[in-house]
């Protein structure tokens, strides 16, 4: 059985925001607009998140991108009282719209801030909404949602592989944010796979996860940025 | 001395056998409505702006579901034929036919006839018609048998329940894949021996998990 994940490598990472406009574009993310983003209802499936050291004119930036880090031990499906969230066999923490109620327990549970929920009907920009992405559902007012791993782009590569009679290949499922990054920061794959990229960046020394001491093992795979030889 | 129970104790047994009965009904109620045509909408035949005959066309005279629907075997969605595909042969067939009126008007002006869609899933379950074909599911699993319609009706429930039942055992929808648009095909003795060959050959496992169609 695949088990997805992600590894992003923070040494690449230059901040420049593809990925989060590709994420925007392929999953039909609504915008909210400028007063209710203030308010903190902007929603990000892929965020950066940026931290700065030093002063205004000194220093350095550091910038981390967060997608939903679709945990082996989700804190957000435990929490959940109607079973709309769920992590399937392949180890992707999933979301039924149809089922969600709204309480946003799952917003609350999740230490990696995630999640984010509808407040409005979704509205784009008037040209915008005539190039919605005809594989990912139009999320209504008053669900909660979040990165999916691209589900439909997995989905649609396995049923490929299975027409052509043969398994998966390493590499053949790309996510809209890894397709886009211009510095090649995020790699996708079958961790369990240990030839796959992303099983042999994993075991970098300089791989590390989001909170993990809270035990949820995400499956999201940070690269710490590595020592400058000055 | 007084007595421990007031008199309208003795009325608890009877509240009790009333709110089990409404209790009991309600349910019952419950999943027969949801359950029923009523709800899922099964019998559903609403006019089209042309009175076309598929019992005509594809029992009739024989044409295969794919000569107007020729996406289905590429794409998620069976196309509805453009007017062209129409005129293809009432060009030279029917041509002063008058329920044929509105083709030809579409025709002339470019504008589109405006059919109404019959088989109608709800945006949050994803469906794939070229999926289920190269599977070896016919037309009239999920359609019922069009080419004895005259006017298309909805004739299975589209439910999740009945779409989940097929993904778990879809052994009696199987068939042979140049057997798809045949509306009278039935299936041979040893159906479930064939299905189970022909899921083991091409790999057909049909996902029973959410995010199979709700993504």
């Amino acid at each position: 059985m695949t088990r997805w994940g992600m590894v992003i490598d923070l040494d690449r990472c230059s901040g420049c925001q593809a990925c989060v406009v590709a994420c925007r574009q392929e999953n039909n993310i609504p915008v909210v607009g400028r007063e209710q983003a203030a308010m903190g209802r902007a929603i990000f499936w892929m965020q950066i998140i940026e931290e700065r050291e030093g002063g205004h004119n000194e220093g350095r930036t550091r910038y981390l991108p967060r997608p939903c880090m679709h945990c082996d031990n989700p804190p957000c499906v435990k929490v959940c009282p109607v079973g709309a969230t769920y992590r399937n066999p392949e180890g992707l923490v999933g979301q039924i719209y149809a089922r969600c109620i709204g309480c946003r327990y799952c917003t609350a549970a999740c230490p990696y801030t995630a999640r984010y929920f509808n407040w409005y009907e979704p509205s784009w920009e008037p040209p915008r909404e005539k190039s919605l992405n005809p594989d990912v559902y139009v999320r209504p007012k008053g669900v909660v949602e979040k990165c999916s791993f691209c589900v439909h782009r997995i989905r649609k590569a396995q049923r490929k592989a299975k027409d052509e009679n043969r398994e998966i290949e390493d590499g053949e499922v790309i996510p809209a944010c890894a397709e886009t990054c211009p510095s090649k920061a995020i790699h996708f794959g079958d961790l369990d796979d240990p030839d796959s990229e992303v099983s042999k960046l994993a075991g970098s020394r300089r791989a590390f996860r989001l909170e993990e001491f809270l035990g949820t093992d995400p499956k999201v795979i940070y690269l710490r940025e590595g020592e400058w030889s000055e | 001395m007084a007595q421990i129970f007031p008199v309208w104790t003795n009325k608890i047994p009877v509240y009790i056998a009333a709110g089990t009965i409404i209790l009991v009904l309600a349910i019952v109620g419950f999943f027969w409505y949801y359950g029923s045509p009523w709800y899922t909408d099964v019998g559903y035949r609403p006019a089209q702006p042309v009175r076309y005959s598929h019992k005509l066309h594809a029992g009739d005279l024989g044409i295969d579901c794919r000569y107007c629907h020729y996406d289905v075997e590429v794409s998620a969605v069976a196309n509805i034929p453009p007017t062209q595909i129409c005129m293809n042969c009432h060009k030279t067939i029917g041509t002063d036919n008058e329920r044929l009126l509105p083709v030809r008007e579409s025709w002339s002006s470019g504008v589109p006839i405006q059919w109404v869609r019959v088989h109608q899933l709800p945006d949050f379950a994803y469906f794939d018609h070229s999926a289920h074909l190269r599977a070896g599911v016919g037309c009239v699993s999920c359609h019922g048998n069009v080419a004895n319609m005259e006017i298309v009706e909805l004739k299975k429930p589209l439910s999740m329940g009945w779409c989940l039942d097929c993904h778990r055992n879809p052994d009696t929808q199987l068939r042979p894949r140049n057997e798809i648009t045949n509306m009278n095909w039935t299936p041979p003795a040893d159906q479930v021996q064939f299905a189970r060959k022909v899921r083991s050959e091409n790999n057909i496992a049909p996902p029973e998990d959410c995010s199979g169609c709700h993504r």
